[in-house]
């Protein structure tokens, strides 16, 4: 071959070595995301994405679905490496899915459900609403359907049969909006977002009123498939979302999300969720 | 005072203005029905965009009744739209119940579209209605070529009727403005030009007896046809003069006249005496040893001297030209019997002469026309009566005023001689001025003539009111 020498088919062999790990290094992490937090906001997804993207030293793509089943489905089929959940889905399929961490959110790794209704409404508990019209977030989401409808499960009652209109509004900022303009009485909302949007948003929240609080349940969790929990997309993953509130970026983005850090967590955070699950499945 | 009864040189520019007025408001009217219609056209338009975008983005969700997709489309327009026209947009399925509303308080979900359907308008035949600030519109939705349900907005048209007023304001502002000026204007130019209309008009209403003559300096020159009215009106005021002046002198002369047709009685008034007086001179010088033929001689001569004395003083008194503020008295009375009598005894006319007043009371009326008015008709009287007829003369002084009445035998006066006498028509040709004259010196005490006929005689009465005219 001409021209080929000694050092340039050493350079060439040691080219074909490195490429795949080159390859492999620009291969994105794939993060399913649903409205579980501001899904309005174009600057927290940017900063999310930076900063796990510097973490991981891998670019991150971020996936977002309407709802938690397409998340869920898109995460159980491989079409993601992770996703932000919310706890109710993860324990649904527990088998298949490992915990990553879970985000601390004013110090605890827990949050509650809210039940609101608009501020003139004189409802002061679950009980009074009864007859009225109900937002839930999303059928797979704890705060924003299985608080409220295993509240009502206690009572023996049904979430279709104790109101006379109930609807999906796929979002904990859409079940705000529903209640605070008054196309619903109430609403399921996940009380993170409910408190995050009183502050960026006061004069959305100001239009509602929580009249009831649920317990401190797990928050929700990254997650990842059990089969790939050790494949080094999700230790990438792990290590930058454990290590988030060390560097600037993770700071920024875990400010603009109002949380504190994310910590490993484990399955026993999410009991009361489990316990709820078992109520509604009882009824 | 009506309209009728302003001045021309007012009435003429109040019509302009008016028609100034009724031009400025049919032009508003046209500018406003053309605004009219291109904000009904505008409007139109508008809610069909805002109907056919809403239709579109709502038609899957209509057709799955989801009700939160409905809302959160709604809302998010309504937010992107903030400030806009919409106010309100109720979306609901087909048989009219509510999926929907950008404002749930309103238009609650599930409830009935109905009762905001009334005052909704479909949006092809959409119109603004008077001040309403806001109106609806209702129109169906329709997708994949079904119709799923209806949409009813309530939009914002303030603006719209804002701008139609702000546009009426301006034209009302802008016509009176145009108007005012265009009056003004006008009325300054309508004065200008009738100037000479109110200059002759001022001449005219200001004629009393004499008409005046406009002077040379306010004939309008190059206004041919006022420069002729003004010419006209001059010529006419002339002739006016020169027929007053023709009058004057005509009364003036008439006093001679009486005079003269008395002269050949008067004549043989002084020439009868004078034969006497003369043989009685003759007797004087043939016996004028003879005292007491002389005495009696003089004594003829005395009377007959005082009789000609007599007929020259009421000659002249009648003929005196300032009898101005003398009062009437029983002496002008006698004298105007000397001065007729002999006049109806050359005619061999009977005299029926009748005074009965005394002295005080006649003092109240003048003596001057007085008299010519008796003696006027006497003539008259003497000459209808003709040779051998019969006359009457009474003066009687009542509280009521002075009664001359003058009757003769004659066949009456003719219709030319009663015009003259009891009517101001003009004078008809081929007669005197007398009775005229009479007419306007009764009319100038106050007086009244009335003119009777019966079967054998006429008779003229002269009614003069007392203190009527100063003595």
């Amino acid at each position: 071959m001409p021209g080929c020498n000694r050092r340039s088919f050493v350079g060439l062999c040691a080219a074909m070595l490195v490429a795949p790990v080159v390859l492999r290094a620009a291969e994105p992490i794939r993060l399913g995301l649903t409205p579980v937090f501001l899904d309005n906001d174009a600057e927290v997804i940017a900063r999310l994405k930076a900063a796990l993207g510097q973490g991981t030293g891998r670019p991150i793509e971020l996936v977002q679905r309407r709802t938690y089943q397409e998340v869920t489905g898109l995460l159980l089929e491989g079409g993601a490496d992770a996703a932000w959940l919310c706890g109710y889905p993860y324990l649904q399929h527990e088998q298949a899915l490992a915990l990553l961490g879970v985000p601390v959110w004013r110090g605890q790794p827990l949050y509650r459900s809210y039940l609101i209704t608009g501020t003139d409404d004189p409802a002061a508990a679950l009980a009074d609403l009864r007859g009225g019209s109900h937002a839930f977030s999303d059928p797979d989401s704890n705060s924003g359907w299985l608080v409220t409808a295993s509240d009502l499960a206690r009572m023996g009652e049904r979430p279709e049969t104790f109101f006379t209109r109930t609807l999906f509004t796929y979002g904990h900022r859409n079940v705000v909006r529903a209640v605070a303009g008054g196309l619903m009485r109430s609403g399921s909302v996940d009380g993170y977002v409910w408190e995050a949007l009183a502050a960026v948003e006061p004069g959305l929240t100001a239009r509602t009123r929580v009249i009831a609080r649920s317990e401190p349940l797990g928050f929700p969790p990254f997650v990842t498939r059990r089969a790939s929990a050790d494949s080094e997309a999700a230790s990438l993953l792990r290590q930058a979302l454990l290590t988030l509130a060390d560097t600037a970026e993770g700071r920024a983005a875990l400010d603009l999300l109002q949380l504190d850090g994310v910590i490993a967590g484990e399955g026993a955070l999410f009991d009361g969720i489990r316990a709820r699950m078992r109520d509604v499945q009882g009824v | 005072m009506g309209f009728r009864g302003l001045p021309l040189s007012l009435r003429v520019p109040l019509i302009a203005a008016g028609l100034m007025v009724l031009v400025g408001v049919v032009a508003s009217q046209q500018v406003m029905a053309a605004l009219g219609k291109v904000q009904q056209e505008r409007l139109r338009e508008l809610a069909r965009l805002h109907v056919d975008g809403l239709a579109v983005a709502l038609g899957p969700s209509v057709l799955r009744r989801d009700v939160w997709e409905v809302y959160d489309t709604l809302d998010r327009a309504t937010a992107a739209m903030a400030g806009q026209r919409m106010i309100l947009t109720v979306v609901a399925d087909e048989t009219g119940r509510v999926i929907a509303a950008s404002d749930p308080q309103r238009a609650p979900v599930d409830s009935a579209l109905d009762p905001l359907l009334p005052t909704a308008q479909a949006v092809d035949d959409l119109q603004l209605a008077g001040d309403a600030r806001h109106v609806r519109v209702l129109a169906d939705l329709a997708y994949q070529g079904r119709r799923v349900g209806q949409i009813l907005s309530e939009l914002d048209v303030a603006d719209l009727v804002a701008e139609r007023r702000r546009a009426l304001a301006l034209l009302l502002a802008g016509n009176a403005l145009a108007t005012l000026a265009l009056a003004t204007g006008g009325y300054l130019a309508m004065r200008r030009m009738l100037r000479p209309v109110s200059v002759l008009s001022s001449h005219m209403a200001a004629t009393e007896g004499t008409p005046q003559a406009i002077s040379p300096a306010s004939i309008p020159t190059g206004d041919t046809e006022l420069a002729r009215l003004f010419l006209t009106y001059n010529a006419m005021t002339g002739a006016a003069g020169a027929a007053a002046e023709a009058e004057r002198r005509l009364a003036e002369r008439e006093r001679f006249v009486s005079l003269g047709r008395l002269s050949s009685s008067l004549a043989h008034e002084i020439n009868n005496p004078l034969g006497g007086l003369l043989n009685a001179t003759d007797t004087i010088r043939a016996y004028a040893d003879r005292p007491e033929v002389v005495r009696d001689a003089a004594a003829l001569v005395d009377r007959g001297l005082r009789h000609l004395r007599d007929v020259a003083r009421v000659t002249l008194e009648q003929n005196r030209l300032d009898r101005h503020g003398i009062a009437l008295a029983p002496e002008d009375f006698d004298d105007l019997r000397l001065l007729f009598a002999p006049e109806a005894l050359r005619l061999g006319q009977t005299l029926d002469w009748q005074v009965q007043a005394a002295p005080d009371v006649l003092a109240a009326w003048p003596s001057a026309p007085v008299r010519q008015i008796a003696l006027n008709l006497l003539l008259n009287a003497a000459t209808a009566a003709g040779p051998g007829g019969a006359l009457a003369f009474a003066a009687r002084a009542a509280d009521d005023g002075l009664h001359l009445t003058i009757a003769d035998s004659g066949p009456g006066l003719s219709p030319q001689a009663q015009a003259r006498l009891l009517t101001d028509g003009p004078v008809p040709p081929g007669g005197g001025v007398g009775l005229r004259l009479v007419r306007d010196l009764v009319a100038g005490i106050g007086g009244r003539i009335d003119y009777a006929r019966d079967a054998e005689r006429s008779g003229i009465h002269v009614l003069l009111p007392a203190g009527a005219a100063p003595c």
